[in-house]
């Protein structure tokens, strides 16, 4: 079986096996269809989740791949390989969001408290996908950095305010504080994209 | 039930599901970055010691004309295991440029032209 074919697919099948072997042997045509397959995929998780920060996306893409090679005696085969590598960004990523967290002073916590109205924001059934996608792109481009970060470890990492708030040192009732004025300038934005 | 749901969770779920099905429309890697990760992976294996002999390499896939020439001179076994893209223009070419001029056949930086 050649690399080539060793790695055409992804999967818990021995072809991801033959390529961690490769690539462990220090075989330096492994690297380079290990690059060549899995850059793209973990390229898209990062630059999705950084925007507008496309600046730091080639950074941590590579820091992505150094830290597979330095763990990659640990991966055994349970998920694919694209699957673990995207868990190694996904690490890298909330390592990213947790700095800048810590770094930001827009983190005080006596600006005046907004309250979440029970209203939800229309979520018009009728606009397609890439306009729904576009426009939240834009809007959160548009939030300052502190707010476009704690949404998207929110709900793009699924992350729980208890987590969220230990990573950053910060009281549950903080993080919610500043998510609930996140949201509210997410929607007021949306709600101004849409005119 | 979680208990820290608020109203509003289900627009932002509903939200982050829709971008995150989007992936397809995220722009591919540039080639550039592939050749920079690339070759930060290469440098970095070989901190840890010596990267397998070009013989052994051409086994399993073919080598570009550099490391062919590597193979065929009468050179000792440390030069056997040198890392022949570090002194190669290919490489810095394909580092800072997304179509550089460069066409060796089984040349990875060549390769992540391809996409």
């Amino acid at each position: 079986m050649t690399l080539q074919e060793a790695t055409e697919t992804t999967g818990t099948d021995p072809r991801d096996r033959t390529l961690v072997q490769a690539l462990l042997n220090k075989n330096r045509k492994a690297a380079a269809e290990f690059v060549s397959l899995y850059t793209d995929s973990v390229y898209g998780y990062v630059y999705q989740r950084l925007i507008p920060r496309t600046d730091m996306v080639d950074d941590i893409v590579q820091e992505v791949f150094l830290a597979a090679w330095d763990n990659l005696r640990k991966f055994e085969g349970r998920s694919s390989l694209k699957t673990w590598l995207l868990g190694i960004a996904r690490h890298k990523v909330e390592s990213y969001y947790r700095t800048r967290l810590k770094a930001l002073n827009s983190l005080d916590e006596d600006e005046e408290v907004l309250t979440d109205t029970a209203e939800e924001p229309r979520f018009e059934a009728a606009i397609d996908k890439t306009r729904a996608m576009l426009r939240t792109r834009s809007v959160l481009e548009g939030l300052p950095e502190t707010y476009r970060l704690l949404l998207l470890w929110r709900y793009w990492e699924k992350r729980s305010l208890k987590e969220m708030a230990e990573s950053i040192g910060r009281s549950e009732k903080a993080v919610e504080r500043l998510l609930a004025r996140a949201r509210q300038q997410f929607r007021r934005s949306w709600e101004h994209a849409e005119r | 039930m979680q208990k820290d749901k608020t109203p509003e969770d289900d627009f932002f779920g509903k939200l982050s599901m829709e971008d995150s099905q989007g992936d397809s429309q995220t722009p591919a890697a540039p080639a550039r970055l592939k050749s920079n990760v690339y070759s930060a992976l290469v440098n970095h294996m070989e901190e840890s010691g010596p990267l397998l002999p070009v013989e052994a390499t051409e086994a399993t896939d073919g080598l570009c004309v550099f490391e062919k020439l590597i193979d065929l001179a009468p050179v000792s076994e440390g030069m056997k295991t040198f890392n022949a893209c570090s002194i190669c223009h290919a490489r810095v070419l394909a580092e800072r440029f997304e179509h550089p001029p460069i066409y060796w056949k089984n040349c990875p930086y060549v390769d992540f032209k391809g996409g």
